[in-house]
């Protein structure tokens, strides 16, 4: 082959373009052959995630795993505003309204002591279920949010997939879902549209001017266990100085055998 | 001409493998969780969200802080698996010159200046009988994106720094994930010592553009004086303090205590079902 | 001839109060491994100092021109293994063993090992023991070594006599220089046993503790053999005050345990907490009046068991505890 091409400029070229062609491949574009249709989320999902997970509550307990009393909000970067309404909290007019859900909100439901089982609804969508607080929140690849959507409790999620970028090393051993997944990956979700509520049970604030942003990564450990770490980012311009960041831990179960759905709590 | 390019070529094809992800720079630590127990820093008696056993208990109920006015415990440093809990990094990649192949991923931590190493040359560690030390020995690999490492030969350290002890026989697996301008560092630590189970932490940081940390001098100083070997910490059933973060707090005496069965949604069901919904006591206002 | 009669005298006034001195001995001893299986491993320390880990206590091993020093000799039957792995770090004549204290798996392979190497005779008790004392390395130890070591146990002395010292010391110190560097043997009164020797490489900043530190088990009190809890503590804290730190509580001086990982500073300064904490408990117990058994239904190790505790073989937590009370309540008094 290099006989025929005289131009050094060429030979430079070409080896550039396999180069980049390598590098592309290696990604994951390109769907199932080079110029093919792109795959569908499920099929190309890097990582699996679906199955029954557990909060392991190992941080923000006595913010989590009990209510805090009123005004104690630490580590929440909130403004003045934020404070103020947050030092307003009634948690007996909570109880007597009929909305028990505030804090079960997109922005602070996967911090809830519970567990979470994730499904595909279909090829583009994922459900995740919250037992305690009985909630639903439903991730769409792809698109935008529709026009005339409602604002809601959970809001409406658009997920996409981040594959690993490096392409090469993935998790080697056994038990891969396949290929792509062995490079690795995250799922990313941006959740708007959505009511005000609570990113804690004693009233810490949330406006209908929040976004959320997450990303869900998942690990496995050398004894077997998985875990899903979400990291959740709240953006509110109305009550934060500054995003609130947590990352929130949970760990598989083999089945749903505990999950035990429970209204929600105003404390 | 043709060996040029044939040379050109195999040099491409020869290009050593760079680190998957960039984690260079100075992180910032953001303490939106557990902001309480990690800047100002753990009350006596708070043993809530940690998996630890009788033995642990019993020994941080023991502890008494003064222990931390004895000279040579002023300038002991935080150990690599506590050091994510607050202050700022920054991290940094050493290349084999020639190669340029990784060799490893080095991490200052500003409190006292700490700084480790991240072995990525695939080096084996030390046998059982090699010195252990604050920061271990780590060994990293990439899993996709994330950074997986491995720590042990780690000198006796703590889980929460109220007397929680962290044995020197744990072994730590940690993860460092980002994404964007964020990180987000997870420590696994397995210590059936002193835990009935893994303790999993994840911190989160995001990457600063001033790229400062300040210096960390630490001097020893004459603090308290006292007779020479007396080693401060409360005889068993005598420390008077255990019970104040329940009662600061409202928390219910069986979660402060901790434990594997207080981190899991059972226990809230049994708090629920005792009618301590929390929530009820005065708390302090920011 | 004075001398030699002092010498059998002390002998025998110790012997007299101190009969179970060779049970001891015996009982001190943990269970004997599986020699054939065991590997001797070496860790270099410094330029010219090593440490050698194998079934027994822990062996520090300083090589030069001058030839080798090492500090206890394991058992008997690893004495080869032991000089196999020496002659890995240098070919140079072995010229002193150290002993830390007389227990024999710190002293079970001196007779092999002072064979194997050469000397200049001398020492204070060399002419008294013969022609073959001034063959072979010369045994440096606490004349409390070679007291224990030769103690008769009906016709049999307590250990061969090609393995006691050749030469002791009676004071608190005794300084050698060797390959260019000081060592400095100094002698804490009633700690591990009352003829401990706690060996500092000076240039090398590398101490030898012998049992006074170890990381495998709850300190090793030889009673009978003139240890005390106290002593021990103080002789813990005598080792502190010699060492330094890079920062904090790492690196700097290494420490050489008499069992156990290597160690630095900040181990010892956790050992040192948790012998000084259980100390403390005991002794408020031992105020409040209470009994050995009480004593230990209290369990004053509980939260240290995990490191530390052994529920069987030689040297268990009850035996801890058991020579803690005893040795404790020498001094201290109910309230």
């Amino acid at each position: 082959m290099f006989k025929k091409i005289k131009s050094r400029w060429g030979a430079a070229a070409l080896m550039l373009l396999a180069a980049a062609g390598t590098s592309l491949y290696a990604q994951g574009f390109g769907g199932r052959g080079r110029g093919g249709p792109p795959r569908p989320p499920r099929e190309a999902a890097p990582i699996d995630i679906t199955g029954y997970w557990v909060s392991v509550v190992t941080e923000d307990w006595r913010f989590r795993m009990v209510t805090a009393p009123k005004g104690d909000f630490a580590g929440v970067p909130l403004n003045p505003a934020g404070r103020k309404l947050a030092g307003e909290w009634d948690a007996a007019k909570d109880q007597a309204s009929s909305d028990h859900c505030k804090a079960y909100g997109a922005p602070a439901i996967m911090r809830e002591p519970g567990r979470f089982h994730i499904t595909w609804v279909d090829d583009n969508t994922l459900k995740l279920e919250a037992d305690h607080g009985e909630q639903t929140r439903t991730f769409h690849f792809g698109g935008a949010v529709p026009a005339g959507t409602k604002p809601s409790m959970q809001g409406y999620s658009i997920a996409i997939w981040q594959p690993a970028s490096g392409g090469r090393a993935g998790r080697g051993g056994q038990g891969q879902p396949g290929a792509a997944a062995q490079r690795g990956g995250s799922l990313k979700v941006v959740t708007t549209n959505l009511t005000p509520g609570y990113l804690r049970r004693n009233g810490v604030p949330y406006s209908d001017r929040t976004t959320v942003t997450e990303y869900y990564d998942l690990l496995r450990e050398s004894d077997g266990a998985q875990w899903l770490i979400v990291k959740t980012i709240v953006e509110d311009p109305q009550y934060l100085t500054e995003p609130f960041i947590t990352s929130t831990n949970l760990k598989k179960e083999a089945d749903g055998a505990k999950w035990q759905p429970t209204p929600c709590e105003v404390r | 001409m043709y060996r040029f390019r044939f040379l050109l070529l195999a040099a491409l094809a020869a290009a050593p493998v760079p680190a998957q992800i960039e984690l260079s720079g100075v992180w910032q630590n953001k303490l939106h969780e557990d902001f309480p127990d990690r800047l100002a820093g753990p009350e006596i008696g708070d043993y809530t969200g940690i998996p630890l056993n009788a033995a642990s208990r019993f020994r941080a109920e023991a502890w008494d802080a003064s222990l931390i006015t004895l000279p040579e415990y002023q300038c002991r440093v935080h150990p690599s698996d506590y050091a994510n809990s607050f202050a700022d990094i920054r991290i940094w990649e050493e290349y084999d010159k020639d190669t340029q192949n990784l060799i490893a991923i080095h991490i200052h931590h500003f409190a006292w200046g700490t700084e480790r190493t991240i072995w990525m040359d695939g080096r084996p560690h030390p046998p059982d009988y090699a010195a252990h030390t604050s920061m271990g020995f780590s060994t990293g690999k990439w899993d996709g994106d994330i950074l997986t490492v491995t720590t042990d030969h780690l000198k006796e350290g703590w889980i929460r720094r109220n007397g929680v002890p962290r044995s020197d026989r744990a072994v730590v697996t940690e993860h460092f994930i980002r994404h964007d301008n964020g990180l987000t560092w997870v420590v696994i630590i397995h210590d059936p010592t002193y835990l009935t189970e893994d303790m999993i932490r994840s911190r989160d940081y995001v990457w600063s553009l001033a790229g400062q940390i300040a210096p960390y001098p630490c001097e020893s100083v004459e603090e308290v004086i006292r007779p020479k070997g007396v080693i401060p910490h409360h005889l068993p059933g005598t420390n008077q303090f255990l019970k104040e973060y329940q009662k600061n707090h409202g928390v219910l005496e069986e979660g402060a205590m901790g434990g594997a069965e207080t981190l899991y949604p059972e226990f809230r069901k049994k708090v629920i079902a005792a009618g301590d919904l929390g929530g009820k006591a005065p708390g302090p206002l920011q | 001839m004075i001398k030699r009669n002092w010498l059998w005298m002390a002998a025998a006034a110790v012997a007299g109060v101190s009969g179970l001195a060779v049970q001891m001995a015996a009982q001190s001893r943990p269970q004997q491994p599986d020699f054939s299986k065991v590997e001797i491993h070496t860790l270099q320390l410094r330029d010219n100092v090593y440490m050698l880990v194998g079934a027994g206590g822990n062996i520090t091993v300083q090589v030069g021109k001058d030839g080798v020093l090492m500090v206890d000799t394991e058992y008997a039957p690893l004495s080869d293994k032991i000089l196999a792995a020496i002659r890995k770090l240098s070919n140079a004549p072995l010229r002193y063993i150290i002993d830390t204290h007389y227990h024999g798996d710190h002293t079970g392979g001196n007779e092999n090992l002072r064979k194997a190497g050469s000397t200049i005779a001398g020492g204070n008790v060399a002419g008294d023991l013969g022609a073959e004392a001034s063959e072979g390395a010369q045994i440096v130890a606490h004349n409390n070594v070679l007291l224990r070591l030769s103690m008769p146990n009906g016709n049999q002395p307590a250990a061969p006599q090609g393995g006691w010292p050749t030469d002791t010391y009676l004071s608190d110190k005794k300084k050698m220089w060797f390959n260019g560097e000081g060592i400095e043997l100094i002698h804490p009164e009633h700690a591990h046993t009352d003829g401990d020797s706690i060996v500092y490489f000076k240039r090398n900043d590398v101490i030898a503790t012998g049992d006074i530190f170890t990381m495998t088990s709850y300190p090793i009190i030889d009673i009978n053999g003139g240890g005390s809890y106290q002593g021990l503590i103080d002789a813990v804290n005598h080792i502190i005050d010699l060492t330094d730190t890079v920062y904090g509580q790492d690196g700097g001086t290494v420490i050489v345990p008499g069992h156990g990982r290597l160690c630095d500073t900040g181990d010892l300064l956790n050992y040192r907490e948790m012998i000084t904490i259980i100390r403390d408990r005991i002794v408020d117990m031992i105020q409040k009046g209470m009994t050995l058994e009480q004593v230990k239904d209290a369990h004053p190790t509980f939260d240290y068991d995990p490191l530390f505790g052994n529920p069987g073989g030689f040297w268990n937590t009850d035996t801890f505890v058991e020579a803690a009370y005893k040795s404790l309540s020498q001094t201290v008094k109910k309230k």
